[in-house]
C-alpha cells in the first residue's frame, strides 16, 4: 500500500517536472505505462488530495489520467458530487495540446461530468464547462466529436439555447461516429424549434434522415417527424424526399410517421375544422411523440399562412375581409395577427386604424446599402470554399474503386462498340 | 566599342519608329521562313538580309527621320532601304528618292540617321555610318535587338552615335551608346495602347474574351494601386519629417487629389450600390448553379458507388 503510494507519488512528481511542450511526449509514455500498472488504480480513490496540488492549466495530461483514474474507481455519488466543481475549473482550464494526446480519457471524463450533472438535475451546471471542452477537443471548428452532442443535450434540459447556438452555427465536414452525427443534429433541430429559427431547425433535421444510413434507427424516425410538423410550420407543406437520401430511409420513414403525413392532407386543405379533427384522431401518437406542442403551433400557423395568401391578391383589405376569410373571430383578432405578423416581418404592411384597412407592402430591401455588400460578400466567400470541398470530394469519389467497379460493371453490359475506359483490373 | 556618350545630346524617340523598326523585321522573318521552306529559294523581296535565311533571323536596314533643335534630337519616323549583302552598301539612290517624298510630305524632318537590328553593334556597321556621315555630319544609329527576353523590363532599343577617339595612336571613330527618352503623341499613345491588348485570335468564346479583358483592367487597377501607395508612403514619410518638404511635389499631389470624386452626392450612392449589389447578386447566383452542379455530381456518384440497396441485382437500366 505503501509502495503504491509511493509510485503515485513519483507519478506527480513526473507530472509537475515535466512542464515543457517537448516533454509532454515522454509524460504521455510514462502515464499510459503507470495506467497498465495495478498501483495506480488501487490508490483510485485516495488520488483526491493529490490532484489538489496540480494546476490543470499547466499539467494538464497528467491531471486528466489521475482524474480519470479517479473518477471510475470505486468512490461514491457523493464524493463525485463535491469534486464537480474541480471538474469544471479542469474543463475550463486545461491545455488543448495536451487533451489531444489522450482524447479518449478526455471524453469519458466528460462523460462522467455529464452524467453527474444530469443525476443532479442541475444540468444548467454543466454547459460552460463542456462548451470549452468541446472547442478544446476538435482540431478544427469543422469537425465532430462526441462531446457535441452531450452539450446540446446538456442545453436542451436546461432550456438555454444561447450558448449552444456558437457551437451549432459552424458548418461540420468532419465526424468519426455516425451515432454522434445524429445525436447532434437531431438536438440541434430541436434547440433551433426552442428558439423558433424553424429554417435552420429544418436544416439540422433533415441532415438527420438524409443521412446515408443502412438500417432504420429511431433518431432519423423521430427527426422525419419533427421534420414534417416545422416544415408545415415553416412554408406550408413538406417536399419530397432528396436524391441523396438513403433508399431505406426513402422507403421505410413514412410507415412510421403516418400520423403526421395525415395531418399534412390536412393542412393542404386550409380548412382549421379539418385540421382539428384530423389532430384530435391521433391525439394520442402525438403526445407520446412529445410533439404536441408542435402540432398545436402548426394550427396556429395556418391563420398565418392564409394571411400571407392574402398578400399576393390584394393591395389593400379591411380587418373584417380578413377576418372573414382567414375563418378569425373577429376584425380585432385579425388586427392582432396582423400586427404580430409585421413585427416579425413576416410581411409587410400598414394598418389603418380609423377605417379598418390593412394596405400590404411589398418587401423595402433595395439592396444599396454597404451591410448588404458585405453580407453578401460573405455569403461568395462561404459558397467559394464550399465549392472547392464539393470538387476535392467528386475528385475523390471518382478514384475511389467502388465506384469505378460499379461504373465499370454497367457498361459492359450495354456498351459494346464504346471504348471502355475502365481497366479491366477492376472488373 | 559602346561606352557612354559625352556628347550631351539628348533623345527622344517616338513610338513609331520602334513599331516600324519591328513590324519591318517581323515581316521579313516570316518571308524568309516561309520561302525557306517552300521548294524553290527565290531570294526574299524587301530589304537586305546577311547569310543565309533559316540560319540566323536577317538584319533589317533603314533610315530614321527627325528634327534636331539645338541639343535635342527628335526622331519622329523612318522607312525601309535595300540592302546590298555583296558590297555592303546601302542603296543610294532608294535612299534619295525616299528622302525626296518625305521631303514634300514633311519638310521639317530630314535623315538622322539609320537602324538595324541585332544584338550588338558589328563592324560593317560602321561602314554604313560613314556612308551616311554625308547626308548627317552626325549620324545616330538606332539598334533593336528583336530577341524577346522575358526578364529584361526595359525596351531592347539602343541608340548609338560616333566620336572621335584616339586608340594605340590612332584616332579612331567609335560607336558610344546614348541614353533617350520616349516621347509620344495622342496618336501614337492610341495605336500603342491598340497594339498592346491584342485580343487572341480564336477568341470567338465569350468567356475568354472576357477573362482577358478583365486580366487587363485587373493588371491596370493593380499598378494604379502600387502607384497610390507609393506617393502615400512618401506623403507618410515627409509628414514624419524624415523627407524634406517639397512644395512643388505637394501641390502637384493636391492637384491630383482636387481632380478626384466629380460625383459626392447621396443619390449616386444609391445608385453606385445598388447596381454594385446586382453584380455581386449575380455572381452569386452563378456560383450557386455552379456549386450545385458539383453537388449533383457528386450525389450522383456516392449513389452508385454506396447505395446497395438501389443496385441490387445490377440489372437496372443505366441512363
Amino acid at each position: 500500500m505503501a509502495a503504491a503510494m509511493e509510485t503515485v507519488e513519483s507519478l506527480v512528481a513526473h507530472i509537475q517536472a515535466l512542464t515543457k511542450p517537448e516533454d509532454v511526449a515522454q509524460l504521455h509514455s510514462l502515464l499510459k505505462q503507470s495506467q497498465s500498472d495495478e498501483a495506480l488504480r488501487s490508490q483510485g480513490p485516495h488520488l483526491a488530495p493529490l490532484l489538489a496540488d496540480l494546476d490543470p492549466a499547466k499539467h494538464s495530461l497528467g491531471y486528466l489520467y489521475l482524474l480519470d483514474t479517479y473518477l471510475y474507481s470505486s468512490i461514491s455519488r457523493e464524493q463525485v458530487a463535491a469534486f464537480l466543481p474541480s471538474i469544471a475549473r479542469f474543463l475550463n482550464t486545461c491545455s488543448a495540446y495536451h487533451i489531444r494526446f489522450a482524447s479518449d480519457k478526455f471524453i469519458s471524463v466528460c462523460r462522467c461530468f455529464k452524467d453527474q450533472v444530469m443525476r443532479q438535475q442541475t444540468p444548467i451546471q454543466g454547459i460552460i464547462p463542456l462548451r470549452s471542452a468541446v472547442q478544446k477537443l476538435q482540431n478544427s471548428s469543422e469537425q465532430l466529436t462526441t462531446l457535441h452532442s452531450d452539450f446540446l443535450l446538456l442545453c436542451l434540459l436546461a432550456k438555454c439555447y444561447k450558448p449552444s447556438l456558437c457551437i451549432l452555427e459552424n458548418d461540420i465536414f468532419e465526424a468519426e461516429n455516425p451515432k454522434d452525427l445524429f445525436l447532434f443534429y437531431y438536438y440541434g433541430g430541436m434547440i433551433y424549434i426552442g428558439l423558433k429559427r424553424f429554417s435552420k431547425a429544418l436544416e439540422c433535421l433533415h441532415n438527420v434522415f438524409t443521412s446515408p444510413m443502412a438500417n432504420l434507427n429511431a433518431i432519423a424516425i423521430e427527426a422525419y417527424k419533427k421534420y414534417i410538423l416545422v416544415s408545415l410550420i415553416h412554408s406550408g407543406q413538406v417536399p419530397p424526399f432528396p436524391k441523396y437520401t438513403s433508399a431505406t430511409a426513402q422507403r421505410n420513414l413514412k410507415n412510421y410517421a403516418q400520423a403526421y403525413l395525415d395531418l399534412t392532407t390536412a393542412y393542404a386543405t386550409g380548412k382549421h375544422s379539418e385540421i382539428e379533427a384530423c389532430i384530435q384522431q391521433h391525439i394520442e401518437k402525438f403526445q407520446s411523440d412529445n410533439n404536441l406542442g408542435l402540432v398545436k403551433q402548426v394550427l396556429s400557423s395556418l391563420s398565418k399562412r392564409n394571411i400571407q395568401r392574402l398578400t399576393q391578391t390584394y393591395l389593400t383589405l379591411s380587418l373584417q375581409d380578413i377576418s372573414n376569410s382567414v375563418q378569425l373571430n373577429g376584425s380585432k383578432e385579425s388586427e392582432l395577427h396582423v400586427l404580430h405578423m409585421i413585427q416579425d416581418g413576416e410581411i409587410h404592411a400598414t394598418i389603418n386604424q380609423k377605417d379598418g384597412m390593412v394596405i400590404f407592402h411589398e418587401d423595402p430591401e433595395e439592396y444599396k446599402t454597404c451591410q448588404m455588400v458585405n453580407q453578401m460578400d460573405l455569403s461568395i466567400q462561404r459558397l467559394m470554399s464550399l465549392s472547392k470541398k464539393l470538387t476535392a470530394i467528386d475528385e475523390h469519389i471518382s478514384c475511389d474503386p467502388a465506384y469505378l467497379t460499379k461504373i465499370g460493371r454497367e457498361r459492359t453490359r450495354y456498351e459494346f462498340d464504346d471504348f471502355d475506359s475502365v481497366p479491366p483490373k477492376y472488373l | 566599342m559602346a561606352s557612354s556618350s559625352s556628347s550631351g545630346i539628348t533623345f527622344k524617340l517616338h513610338p513609331l519608329v520602334i513599331v516600324n523598326i519591328s513590324d519591318h523585321y517581323t515581316r521579313l522573318k516570316a518571308q524568309t521562313l516561309h520561302s525557306g521552306e517552300s521548294s524553290s529559294c527565290a531570294p526574299p523581296s524587301n530589304g537586305g538580309t546577311a547569310g543565309s535565311a533559316l540560319s540566323a533571323p536577317p538584319r533589317v536596314f533603314g533610315c530614321v527621320i527627325g528634327v534636331q533643335r539645338g541639343r535635342t534630337v527628335e526622331i519622329f519616323n523612318s522607312f525601309e532601304l535595300l540592302f546590298d549583302s555583296k558590297t555592303h552598301t546601302l542603296d543610294r539612290a532608294f535612299l534619295e528618292k525616299k528622302q525626296e517624298l518625305y521631303k514634300k510630305v514633311f519638310p521639317t524632318f530630314y535623315i538622322l540617321g539609320w537602324y538595324s537590328t541585332g544584338s550588338d553593334v558589328e563592324e560593317a556597321d560602321m561602314l554604313i555610318h560613314r556612308s551616311l556621315m554625308d547626308i548627317n555630319e552626325n549620324p545616330i544609329y538606332v539598334l533593336l535587338n528583336p530577341a524577346i527576353i522575358h526578364s529584361q523590363k526595359d525596351l531592347p532599343i539602343s541608340i548609338y552615335e560616333t566620336e572621335l577617339h584616339v586608340i594605340d595612336g590612332n584616332p579612331q571613330l567609335i560607336f558610344v551608346k546614348s541614353s533617350y527618352n520616349i516621347e509620344t503623341v495622342e496618336a501614337e499613345r492610341i495605336s500603342v495602347d491598340h497594339v498592346a491588348h491584342l485580343k487572341p485570335s480564336d477568341g470567338g468564346s465569350a468567356a475568354t474574351q472576357l477573362a482577358a479583358h478583365l486580366t487587363g483592367i485587373h493588371s491596370a487597377i493593380k499598378m494604379l494601386n502600387s502607384r497610390v501607395r507609393v506617393l502615400h508612403q512618401y506623403l507618410v514619410a515627409m509628414q514624419r519629417g524624415e523627407i524634406p518638404l517639397d512644395n512643388s511635389l505637394l501641390r502637384q499631389v493636391l492637384s491630383l487629389l482636387r481632380r478626384l470624386p466629380a460625383i459626392e452626392s447621396e443619390k449616386f450612392q444609391d445608385e453606385f450600390l445598388m447596381e454594385f449589389n446586382d453584380t455581386l447578386l449575380m455572381t452569386y447566383l452563378a456560383m450557386f448553379t455552379n456549386c450545385t452542379g458539383t453537388m449533383n455530381d457528386v450525389v450522383e456518384k456516392f449513389n452508385i458507388a454506396y447505395d446497395r440497396h438501389s443496385r441490387r441485382g445490377g440489372r437496372t437500366a443505366f441512363i
